[in-house]
């Protein structure tokens, strides 16, 4: 199964700390839903650019 | 469906304590881990809490579907409680159809299990399919484990679909309705819709109610208003008011009991409600 290459695992990020490395999204620059991980788009095969709502919304913002 | 706050029958209060959705990078107070699980379940217990509807989490937050951690988390919640009722959950959008069926089968099964009703959309490119063979499939197997299906219909298409499956299918007495109101697939967040709804759920139906976010505490008085009762928890919504985060899932039961109480509806013992549920 594909990884979305923007998906990392962190402990930590700003203000947040978790004791077990979770789903952080290097695009949104925030820990996303763990369930919008474990269905990431980039594992479906999909452009994470194109089909991704958190990356459109980023990329949107920017 | 005719029941009111008139009668004082007593309202089941449900917690939604985890789901699988968001986790504690929304709220902190959220449990993931068994042992944070069951702490929350016997702090729902004593708010007032019967019931308490149960997904697994992996270590990192991420669902869980296997029979090993659904055990987990019942024996956690059995330790620390008194006497409530496990629900535990069978959805799961993008999970194999034999993953879903794992959690119904810990020892001793759980007393209740949900079971939705037709198809969801989530997020832009997946859907959570519940076929009608998938309805059936799932429901025999709680039939056969002695479990008691909550119909979890999310808008009115499943309202038909559970009419449908009522008609087809050899299940408890009364029928235990869940309807959900928020975005996406789910109805429309109103209490005339909610009112609509009741006017198409069976005289002998108990009906439970789902509001998500801000929706929650509207819709779930409303269900108490109605002679219905309320599931509330992190689950479902994160934030106790706008701005303001819960501090923990029995924060929210405890609005709910209170609320119940005020409208003339004492809470559900745990009997209580293995005696309106058919348990």
């Amino acid at each position: 199964m594909a990884e979305c290459p923007h998906l990392e695992y962190r402990e930590t990020a700003g203000e947040q700390t978790f004791e077990t490395a979770r789903a952080y999204c290097a695009v949104a620059d925030e820990f996303v839903q763990p369930m919008r991980a474990d269905i990431c788009t980039g594992r479906y095969g999909l452009a994470p650019s194109e089909d991704c709502e958190i990356y459109r919304e980023a990329a949107a913002d920017r | 469906m005719n029941a009111s706050y008139h009668d004082g029958e007593p309202a089941v209060v449900t917690a939604a304590l985890t789901g699988g959705v968001h986790g504690k990078e929304a709220n902190p107070n959220l449990p993931e881990t068994p042992a944070e699980i069951g702490e929350a379940a016997a702090a729902c217990e004593l708010a007032g809490a019967s019931v308490v509807h149960l997904h697994a989490r992996r270590e990192n937050g991420e669902r869980a579907f296997s029979t090993d951690r659904f055990q987990q988390v019942a024996d956690a919640v059995r330790e620390a409680t008194d006497d409530v009722i496990l629900q535990h959950s069978t959805g799961g959008t993008a999970a194999p159809e034999d993953r879903r069926i794992e959690p119904l089968r810990t020892d001793p099964p759980p007393e209740m299990a949900s079971l939705d009703m037709g198809p969801l959309n989530r997020y832009d490119h997946l859907t959570s399919e519940n076929t009608r063979a998938f309805v059936d499939r799932l429901h025999g197997e709680m039939r056969e484990r002695g479990i008691t299906p909550e119909l979890e219909v999310f808008n009115d298409g499943h309202l038909n679909e559970t009419l449908a499956f009522l008609d087809r299918a050899d299940t408890t007495d009364p029928p235990y309705l869940n309807l959900i109101f928020g975005g996406g697939t789910t109805s429309p967040p109103s209490p005339r819709r909610l009112l609509a709804h009741l006017d198409d759920v069976p005289d002998r139906a108990e009906v439970n109610v789902i509001g998500f976010g801000p929706h929650q505490l509207p819709v779930t008085t409303t269900s108490l208003l109605v002679g219905g009762h309320a599931r509330v928890g992190l689950e479902d919504n994160c934030y106790y008011r706008r701005g303001e985060p819960a501090t923990s899932n029995a924060q929210l039961v405890e609005r709910t009991a209170e609320i119940a109480e005020q409208l003339g509806r004492p809470v559900a013992t745990t009997a209580e409600t293995r005696s309106i549920l058919g348990l």
